[in-house]
């Protein structure tokens, strides 16, 4: 890590929070629904468990796990634009089953029986 | 000349669905028909360049209605003008982070980390936003 990643006592709390934005901003970044929410969900529920740690060690060594989740979902958010596909139903706006009559809107087609 | 007459076709091709609309609405025609054609005249000839431009009034309505969405907000009866959302709402550092970035997602604006960290209360919020020329 670099030296401008380490934590000193004292100045670690807008460091931390801003983490949490970076890495918030980042997990919005999945093309997929299903991955979007979990890394939202998932660094939501890590920074709320983790919120009563104060041994300065202790936070030290969540805030380097964090960088790592944080460069680990920037790798992963750019692999999965590449693999781009229909929005679901859940997501709303523009997506779903076509029933609208219009062309030009890539959307989930019925597959199965019909 | 030339632009006085675009005008006048203008206004009349703006009054004339007007007219054939106040045909069709039977309970309330009168009202209708003396407000509406003005405010469309004036639409009319309104530039694409222009700014829509926020009202302060607009922006507090807006944040006000994403904050009583967010279920960790204490009660949403403390939603005010001034109110900070750590005293007067209840919620700590990282609910903030998120209500500052559901406040960016709703204006369709991104705001840089030292910006984000000064904000700390409604009315904090909606002068930034108003600040920014970018917002929507």
């Amino acid at each position: 890590m670099s030296s401008t990643s380490v934590l000193k006592a004292g100045e670690s709390a807008p460091k931390v929070l801003s983490l949490y934005r970076q890495l918030l901003r980042q997990g919005n970044q999945f093309a997929a629904y299903n991955f979007r929410e979990y890394a939202k969900r998932r660094t939501r529920d890590a920074f709320r468990e983790n919120k009563t740690v104060d041994d300065p060690r202790r936070v030290q060594e969540l805030f380097q796990k964090g960088l790592r989740e944080l460069q680990m979902l920037k790798r992963q958010t750019v692999i999965s634009q590449f693999y781009e596909s229909d929005r679901l139903v859940v997501e709303g706006g523009l997506s779903g089953k076509d029933n609208s009559g219009q062309e030009g809107i890539v959307r989930q087609k019925d597959t199965g029986w019909d | 000349m030339l632009r006085t007459a675009i005008l006048r076709v203008a206004r009349t091709a703006a009054v004339r669905p007007v007219a054939a609309a106040s045909r069709l609405a039977v309970v309330a025609p009168t009202r209708s028909a003396f407000v509406a054609p003005k405010s469309i005249a004036w639409q009319a000839v309104r530039c694409y360049s222009a700014a829509g431009g926020l009202e302060k009034k607009e922006v507090y309505e807006r944040i006000k209605l994403l904050l009583q969405g967010f279920d960790k907000v204490n009660d949403p009866t403390h939603i005010t003008e001034s109110a900070h959302f750590a005293n007067d709402l209840g919620l700590d550092s990282l609910d903030t982070v998120e209500v500052v970035m559901a406040i960016e997602e709703e204006f369709s604006i991104e705001i840089p980390d030292k910006d984000a960290d000064t904000i700390h209360s409604i009315d904090k919020a909606v002068e930034y936003i108003l600040s920014q020329p970018d917002a929507n």
